[in-house]
C-alpha cells in the first residue's frame, strides 16, 4: 500500500476557528472571575498586613509566616474551632438524615406503586419551586414552639426533608431493574431488606453525590443558623465569619480575610476531592445543586 | 390431583384481560414449556405461579395447597429471569446465598449448598467474581445456581436464554435438559421460540390471546394440533394453509374445489359436517412433494404454483410458492432442484393433510374422534 493510499485515512489537522477561540476566551474570563476573589483572599492572608492594599499592591503572597500567625491567632483567641465543630456536626447530622429519609422515600416512590403516588410526588416537586424566604418564618415558629431554638436539632431537623435530594434519588432508583427487586422478593427479602441489601448498595453513587451536595449546602448555610441558633455557643462557621465582617468589627481586613479563608477551606478541599462526582451529580439530577 | 394445578385462572390489568379461564395440570418432575407469541400471557401466568402477580380469579395450587395468598418466597418456587437479575454489587457466592442469608440459615449450611450448586453448574472458579466480570452464559448459570440453592419445589424460567447468542443458546439448552434430568425437579419454562419449546418440553403449552390453545407432548401438538393457531405456531417452517370450498361430502370422503384457487380433489374424511362450506387444508412443508418437469402423477390434488423464492440450506431446500389465489406455500424439496423460477407443480400428501373450519378449529373425522 502506497503512502498516497494511506494519506486520506490519516486524521486531518483540526482547523482553529474564530468561534473556538472566542469560546476559550469566554471560558478563561469566567474562570478568572471565579478564581480571583479566592486568590485575593489567599494573597491578603499570606502577606504582611496592609501590603496587598497599599499604594504598591502585590497580586501574590509575600509572607507565609504572617498567614500562619493569623490562623493561629484566630484559632486560639476566638471560638472558631468550636464553630468548626458545630458546623461539622450540623453538616454530618443533616447528611445522615437527608440520605436516610430521602432514600427511604425515593425507594417507595421510584419502585412501588401506591395510591396518590403521582400527586404526592408533584406536591414534593412543587415545594422545590417555593423560595426559602417564604417558608423560613413558619419553620422558625414551629421550631421555636418545639423549644428547639439554640439546639442542634433545631438546626438539623427542618433540613432533613430535602425535596432536591429526594428527586435526585428517585431519578436514580428508577433506573434499577424491576427484575432485581422481584428476584429479592422471591429470595425472601422483606420490604426493608430489599431497601437495605439491594437498593441502597445499588444507589451508592447517587448517595455519595447527595452527601457531597448536602455538605456544600449545609456548610454554606448562613440564614437558617443565624435565625434559629443566635446564641454564641451554637455559632456555626458562617455566623462567626459574619461577626468578623460586621460593620462594627474592629478586625483589620487581613484578619477578616483569614476567617473567610478558614471557612472556605473545607468545601474547597471537598470540591477538589469529589469534583467529578459533584459534576456527575448535578448532571444526573438535571438541576442546580 | 396433579402436582401443580391451575384452575380457572383469570388475570386482568385494569380493563385489559390478559388471561382467561386457564386450566392446567402439571405433574411432579415434568418439564413444562409455555410458548406463544408476545403478549399471549405466558409470562404473566409464570409470574402468577411465582407470586409476583396476583391472581384475579381462580386458584393456583402446589401439592394441594392453594397459593393465591402465599408470599412469593414461601411458595417453594425459584425463578430465573430473562435479565438474570443478579445483584451487581455481590459476588457469585453472595448472589447465590442471598435467599439463604435472608432466611438466616447457618453459615456452614449456606456454604455446603453453594458448593453443591457450584459443583453442578461448574461455577467453582467464579464464586468470588461479580456479575460484571462474567460472560452471558456464566451469568445465566449463576442465576440458575441462585435458584438451585433454595432447593425449590418448582423452577420457573422466564425466557432465560433470550439474551444469549445462538450457539450459546443451544449449549445452555442442553445444559438445562441435563440439569432437569439430574435434579428431577418440576420446571416451568417460558419462551416465544417454538424450537426451544419442542426440544425442552415434556409438556408443551401453546398459548394465544390469554388462552391455552393446547397442551401436550411436543410431537402430539406437531402431528395433531387442535386448531389452526397451534398448527401454524408449532413447526418451522410453518404449516401451509390452503383455502378450499366444500363441493360435497359423503360418509367417508369430502370433495373439495377451488383448492388454492383452481385445483380440485377429494380427501378421505368420515362424517364430514355438510354445514361447513369452506375449509383450510393444513399441510406441512415436508408433506408437499415437488414434481419434476414432465413427471406424471395420479395424486388426487396437484397444485400449479409460481415460484417466489428458493432457499437452499444445504441439507434441505425450501421452495416458496404462490398459488393462483395468492396463497403462499412452502414446500420442502431435494437438493439440486432445477426449476428455480417460473411455475412448478406440487402435490400435497392428502393422507397427512389436516382440515380446519372457518373459525380455525380443527375438523376431525368422526371415527377418528371416537378412537381418540
Amino acid at each position: 500500500m502506497s503512502v498516497a493510499e494511506i494519506a486520506p485515512a490519516l486524521p486531518r489537522r483540526r482547523k482553529v476557528r474564530v468561534w473556538t477561540v472566542l469560546r476559550w476566551m469566554l471560558a478563561f474570563f469566567i474562570a478568572l472571575i471565579a478564581i480571583l476573589p479566592v486568590w485575593w483572599m489567599v494573597n491578603v492572608v499570606f502577606s504582611n498586613p496592609g501590603e496587598p492594599v497599599s499604594i504598591n499592591p502585590r497580586l501574590y503572597p509575600t509572607s507565609f509566616q504572617d498567614g500562619i500567625d493569623k490562623i493561629y491567632m484566630i484559632f486560639t483567641e476566638t471560638d472558631y474551632l468550636h464553630a468548626y465543630l458545630i458546623s461539622l456536626l450540623y453538616a454530618l447530622f443533616t447528611i445522615a438524615g437527608v440520605l436516610l429519609f430521602g432514600s427511604m422515600a425515593a425507594f417507595e416512590f421510584a419502585l412501588f406503586d401506591f395510591p396518590a403516588r403521582r400527586i404526592l410526588f408533584a406536591i414534593i416537586m412543587l415545594s422545590l419551586m417555593v423560595p426559602a424566604a417564604v417558608t423560613i418564618i413558619p419553620t422558625y415558629l414551629l421550631t421555636a414552639q418545639l423549644g428547639w431554638l439554640n439546639t442542634m436539632q433545631g438546626l438539623v431537623v427542618p433540613g432533613l426533608a430535602s425535596a432536591f435530594g429526594f428527586f435526585l434519588l428517585v431519578q436514580f432508583m428508577r433506573s434499577i431493574p424491576r427484575d432485581m427487586i422481584e428476584a429479592a422478593r422471591l429470595d425472601g427479602a422483606s420490604h426493608f431488606q430489599i431497601y437495605w441489601h439491594v437498593v441502597l448498595p445499588l444507589s451508592r453513587n447517587a448517595l455519595i453525590t447527595l452527601a457531597i451536595l448536602t455538605f456544600m449546602q449545609t456548610w454554606g448555610n448562613y440564614m437558617w443558623p443565624l435565625i434559629v441558633a443566635p446564641s454564641p455557643h451554637m455559632y456555626t462557621v458562617g455566623q462567626v465569619v459574619g461577626l468578623f465582617n460586621s460593620p462594627y468589627s474592629h478586625q483589620t481586613v487581613d484578619v477578616v480575610m483569614t476567617a473567610n479563608l478558614l471557612a472556605a477551606v473545607p468545601p474547597l478541599i471537598f470540591f477538589l476531592i469529589f469534583q467529578r462526582r459533584i459534576v456527575e451529580g448535578i448532571a444526573m439530577s438535571g438541576t442546580k445543586g | 390431583m396433579a402436582f401443580l394445578d391451575i384452575n380457572s385462572v383469570t388475570k386482568t390489568f385494569g380493563p385489559v384481560q390478559v388471561l382467561e379461564d386457564v386450566n392446567l395440570s402439571i405433574e411432579r418432575g415434568e418439564f413444562v414449556v409455555f410458548v406463544g407469541p408476545s403478549g399471549c400471557g405466558k409470562s404473566t401466568l409464570l409470574r402468577m405461579i411465582s407470586g409476583l402477580e396476583e391472581v384475579t380469579a381462580g386458584t393456583i395450587a402446589i401439592e394441594g395447597e392453594v397459593l393465591n395468598d402465599v408470599e412469593p418466597a414461601q411458595r417453594g418456587a425459584a425463578m430465573v429471569f430473562q435479565s438474570y437479575a443478579l445483584y451487581p454489587h455481590m459476588t457469585t457466592a453472595q448472589n447465590m446465598s442471598f435467599g439463604l442469608r435472608m432466611a438466616r440459615k447457618a453459615k456452614s449450611f449456606i456454604r455446603a449448598r453453594i458448593d453443591e450448586a457450584a459443583g453442578i453448574l461448574r461455577l467453582e472458579a467464579l464464586l468470588d467474581r461479580r456479575p460484571g466480570q462474567l460472560s452471558g452464559g456464566q451469568k445465566q448459570r449463576v442465576a440458575i445456581g441462585r435458584a438451585i440453592v433454595r432447593e425449590p419445589r418448582v423452577f420457573l424460567f422466564d425466557e432465560p436464554l433470550s439474551n444469549l447468542d445462538a450457539e450459546l443458546r443451544v449449549r445452555m439448552r442442553a445444559e438445562l435438559m441435563d440439569l432437569h434430568r439430574r435434579l428431577g425437579t418440576t420446571m416451568i419454562y417460558v419462551t416465544h421460540d417454538q424450537v426451544e419449546a419442542m426440544t425442552l418440553a415434556d409438556k408443551m403449552v401453546v398459548m394465544h390471546a390469554g388462552k391455552v390453545q393446547q397442551a401436550g407432548r411436543p410431537l402430539t401438538l406437531y402431528d395433531d394440533p387442535d386448531n389452526r393457531f397451534v398448527a401454524g405456531f408449532v413447526g418451522s417452517p410453518t404449516m401451509n394453509f390452503i383455502p378450499a370450498k366444500v363441493a360435497g361430502a359423503d360418509a367417508s370422503t369430502v370433495r373439495l374445489s377451488a383448492i388454492g384457487g383452481t385445483a380440485e380433489g377429494a380427501l378421505a374424511f368420515a362424517g364430514f359436517d355438510s354445514a361447513v362450506a369452506t375449509v383450510e387444508i393444513g399441510v406441512r412443508p415436508e408433506h408437499m412433494r415437488v414434481l419434476a418437469d414432465g413427471e406424471s402423477t395420479d395424486a388426487p390434488v396437484v397444485l400449479d404454483a409460481d415460484v417466489v423464492l428458493v432457499e437452499e440450506l444445504g441439507d434441505v431446500t425450501y421452495v416458496h410458492l404462490h398459488l393462483p389465489d395468492g396463497t403462499r406455500l412452502i414446500a420442502r424439496a431435494e437438493r439440486g432442484l432445477d426449476s428455480h423460477e417460473g411455475r412448478m407443480r406440487v402435490v400435497p400428501d392428502m393422507k397427512r393433510a389436516l382440515l380446519f373450519g372457518p373459525d380455525g378449529a380443527r375438523l376431525r373425522p368422526a371415527a377418528w374422534t371416537a378412537a381418540a
